[in-house]
């Protein structure tokens, strides 16, 4: 009909459109740089929630996570029904506020790993928190450091024996090692392993249940080996838990002597509301602590490694001044090139953000790997600098730490939900690197083997959580 | 003989209405509530489809594929890439559908957060009965006039029929003279597209509402006052072109527009069923209820959970998104049989409206979201049009009987295969192109 031929047009246009309407292939851009999506009249740049499962943000995710703390600081997904909380001051409000953005229902871990502290609330998370929590901070880790140094040095030390393997490799004057593989994978788990209190003939079977359990989250094509590890996690837990309640399991120095009981005795030993717990809570919470264990350290070490030998200046200072300096380059690492991108919460109630209003039992995901490069915040957010003055880089606190011009990192989240093993982390990966550093001369990346970016010669981005691996070489002595 | 069950003192409990119950998980044996609902176990598991898959560019070209996956193994699929869950089962979307205690819908201006732009006056009499008598008055008009500007010999019936009868339609009811009608149809597309997640859509769809109540503005002030005007009544009750333009925002067109090319693609490619509908009116009509049974334009409704409830062994959260499939459903072998098959004569469904549910004479309904959840009255009462149902069904019928008695040869254009999809994820499921000869 003639009055409607422009109408028609319209329709046409839109019928014949490349763009499939689903997902679509972001172009990779050079890093630090976004894709285009648009801008609406006033200038400001659209952005397109496609972008979130493509290639392109997780190799490069900071501009874009910069174009949503500039212009929509709470932004409405409404592809994935879900609002992103970007800037720091932010979210630091959120996780402060346990009532307003509570953790109930259950975040995606739930299914898999079963209850745990991560989706309660207020006094119930509090006494839940502190069953195990109590054991990986203050006394009870500082005695356990010594095990921890030496499980790392048992490691290196293990290379030798590795030779047939395809990560470590040795030629001539010098030796390469596929970092993730041959250390830090491992590493933190046979530290949870240990301070669980799991025999070391399980060890095997527990990298099993780790990463069953990690690929298994999300409702993934691996779910169904997800849940088959939970529950053969829990089946081997049954019976040890039988047996510490009846018999305690104490951890021992090098020396032999008692240092204190392992945590599963201790779960064993505790009761909530005058019960004790249950086999199925204790399994639970020994699969967070196993999942949130491992994960977290390995990318920490691998992006610490990675990141300190881009900055050979920064790594040289390092070296002549250990000490504090690890304790420095642990947390610029944390707020650069966190392993960990944030934490779901559920507002209470109705909210009114940035102008955005959120309606009550909304998913709201706070970013902490955007948070940490607020320039609100932090200057040049993008560099990597351990001796920046803007980092407070001391002992975590649950309070945060804002002031004095410094501020902490989000990448164990602030607040009543600060990550327990958020000491232990710290502990695993700046003791085993102390290490990694003292026996390893010479230490310096394998640039022929590492992963290339997109122009096929420099490096590969951290991108989001880890750089997927990290060759080095050090001269053999 | 088992020992008695212990009832010491110290395990038992007394609870908030003062009855002494026995103290769970005594001994540390079994689970707490919380535990059961959260944990899945083996057996329970959803690695036969991903998240991702529902937002992909596969799924806007063919969800059916998907949504049977989920219908067939998770009948309440928790989804967490889109954090959703996705309801699939006829009998599960109906109980959804009809349980308003609780599961809310949430208005378009909500998706476009702008809540107190205008009101939405669907539900005022005036406004109904201006919709009805329009839509009864000028639904065969229209259809002639379309079927008049017709090239000689062939045409696209989606483009230049399905989706332009709805537009004369509302021009009708707006007083949109035809000189104004292209503008108006292309902001009024653009306000209907913005309303979901595509940013650019997002942008345009705000400048079309702003420029769409900038346009009924002056026009409010001096309407026709007919008796087939929804602005008139509107005028009559004091509604401001926000309201205007919000009562077309929530009414939109899909399901006229989708349902026209839907059910007009399924007869032309079975042209012996066709051939038959073409020699009755009532045949007409019962392929209608088919096609919006087989080929429902909107593939998933949205319900957010209004409190935090269990259904289908899942715990929905508080404020829970619900995606609760039609097409899904209308194809449940449960329900229909030969349930993938356009049945144009089909006899195990629902010729009538249903009223208050969703079966009639024993039979179930083809879903349909985009006319709302059936009438609650037993009969059509004195004092109200019909149903938009009614008045959806009527209309189309009136113009698909106008189009094929009009054009008696109308056949598919040879070589060409026809298919329905959404331009983007969540947009009308219809098909888009339909060439065809007379």
């Amino acid at each position: 009909m003639d009055a409607l031929r422009d109408y028609a047009s319209e329709l046409d246009a839109e019928i014949h459109s490349t763009d499939p309407g689903g997902t679509i292939n972001f172009p990779l851009m050079p890093v630090g740089q976004a894709v285009d999506m648009g801008h609406d009249a006033t200038g400001k740049p659209l952005f397109d929630p496609r972008v979130f499962s493509s290639r392109e943000f997780f190799r490069n995710p900071y501009p874009y996570y910069r174009i949503l703390r500039d212009h929509y600081p709470v932004f409405h997904d409404k592809l994935h029904n879900t609002y992103y909380v970007t800037r720091y001051e932010d979210v630091w409000r959120c996780y402060f506020d346990d009532e307003g953005f509570n953790t109930i229902p259950k975040g995606s871990s739930s299914g898999v790993l079963g209850n745990t502290q991560l989706e309660l609330s207020g006094v119930e998370h509090r006494r839940r928190r502190n069953l195990y929590g109590q054991h990986l901070v203050g006394r009870g880790l500082d005695l356990r450091v010594p095990s921890i140094q030496r499980l790392a040095r048992d490691m290196i030390k293990d290379w030798d024996n590795q030779l047939d393997t395809p990560w470590v490799i040795d030629e001539g004057k010098k030796r390469i090692v596929e970092l993730g593989a041959a250390f830090a994978n491992e590493f933190p788990v046979r530290v949870v392993c240990e301070v669980l209190g799991f025999p070391n003939e399980a060890r095997e079977q527990f990298f099993y249940w780790y990463n069953s359990m990690m690929s298994g989250l999300g409702g993934s094509l691996t779910h169904k080996q997800g849940l088959e590890a939970r529950q053969s996690l829990e089946d081997y837990v049954q019976d040890i838990v039988e047996e510490r309640r009846r018999k305690p399991s104490f951890l021992k120095d090098e020396d032999g002597k008692i240092i204190g009981k392992d945590i599963i005795t201790k779960l064993c030993e505790t009761k909530v509301d005058g019960d004790y717990l249950s086999t199925e809570e204790i399994t639970s919470n020994i699969a967070l602590i196993v999942a949130a264990g491992g994960e977290t350290t390995r990318g920490a070490i691998i992006n610490m490694w990675y990141l300190l030998l881009q900055h050979p200046d920064q790594f040289a200072a390092l070296c002549a001044n250990p000490g504090e300096t690890w304790d420095r380059a642990f947390h610029e690492t944390l707020r650069h090139s966190s392993p960990i991108g944030g934490q779901p919460r559920h507002n209470t109630f109705d909210v009114d953000m940035h102008g955005m209003h959120v309606p009550a039992g909304s998913l709201m995901q706070m970013v902490d790997f955007s948070a940490n490069h607020d320039d609100r915040v932090f200057k040049d957010p993008e560099k990597f600098d351990i001796f920046r003055d803007d980092l407070y880089s001391g002992k975590l606190l649950r309070s945060g730490f804002m002031k004095e011009g410094r501020c902490a990192h989000m990448a164990f989240g602030v607040g009543p939900h600060l990550c327990p093993g958020a000491w232990i982390s710290h502990q695993e990966a700046v003791e085993g690197s102390k290490i990694l550093q003292k026996t390893l001369k010479n230490m310096r990346l394998c640039t022929e083997r590492q992963p290339k970016d997109i122009d096929g010669e420099s490096l590969a981005p951290v991108g989001i959580v880890r750089v997927p691996q990290l060759w080095l070489e050090y001269d053999r002595a | 003989m088992n020992a008695p069950v212990s009832r010491d003192a110290d395990d038992l409990v007394i609870g908030d209405n003062g009855v002494a119950v026995p103290r769970f998980n005594h001994g540390g044996t079994g689970y707490r509530t919380y535990e059961v609902h959260q944990r899945e176990r083996v057996g329970e598991s959803t690695e036969k489809i991903n998240g991702s898959e529902l937002a992909s560019a596969g799924y806007a070209t063919d969800p059916y594929k998907s949504l049977v996956i989920l219908r067939e193994n998770y009948a309440c699929f928790r989804d967490w890439i889109n954090n959703c869950y996705w309801i699939t089962q006829y009998n599960d979307v109906t109980s959804i559908f009809a349980d308003e205690a609780n599961f809310e819908t949430r208005s378009k201006l909500w998706y476009y957060g702008l809540s107190g732009f205008g009101r939405d006056l669907r539900q005022e009499l005036p406004v109904l009965w201006a919709w009805s008598k329009a839509m009864d008055t000028f639904a065969e008009t229209d259809a002639r006039r379309l079927i008049e500007g017709f090239r000689k010999g062939s045409t696209d019936l989606a483009r230049d029929f399905a989706a332009q009868y709805p537009i004369l339609l509302l021009g009708r009811m707006f007083e949109v003279p035809d000189a104004e009608l292209a503008p108006f149809a292309i902001r009024y597309r653009r306000a209907q597209r913005g309303v979901l997640w595509h940013p650019t859509a997002q942008e345009a769809g705000k400048d079309a509402l702003r420029e769409l109540v900038a346009y009924f503005d002056p026009k409010l002030q001096k309407t026709s006052g007919a008796d087939t005007s929804v602005l008139a009544a509107i005028a009559g009750l004091g509604g401001t072109a926000a309201d205007v333009v919000t009562t077309l925002l929530e009414a939109d067109h899909e399901t006229l527009h989708g349902i026209l090319g839907n059910l007009w693609m399924n007869l032309l490619v079975q042209p012996a069923s066709y051939a038959k509908v073409q020699q009755d009116r009532l045949a007409m009509k019962i392929a209608y209820l088919e096609a919006m049974r087989h080929s429902p334009p909107v593939i998933t409704a949205e319900r957010f959970a209004r409190h935090e409830v269990e259904r289908f062994g899942k715990l929905i959260p508080d404020g829970g998104l619900m995606r609760i499939s039609a097409l899904a459903a209308n194809r449940d072998p449960r329900i229909f049989d030969d349930a993938d098959s356009f049945i144009a004569n089909r006899i195990d469904i629902c010729h009538r409206e249903a009223r208050g549910h969703f079966r009639a004479d024993g039979l179930p309904q083809g879903i349909a979201f985009g006319m709302g959840q059936p009438t609650k009255h037993p009969a059509v009462p004195e004092d109200r049009p019909r149903s938009m149902y009614a008045l959806t069904r009527d209309t189309v019928v009136t113009a698909s009987w106008t189009l094929a008695q009009s054009l008696p040869e109308l056949r598919l254009k040879a070589g060409f295969t026809p298919v329905i999809r959404c331009l983007r994820i969540g947009e009308t499921f219809t098909c888009w192109e339909l060439p065809v000869d007379f």
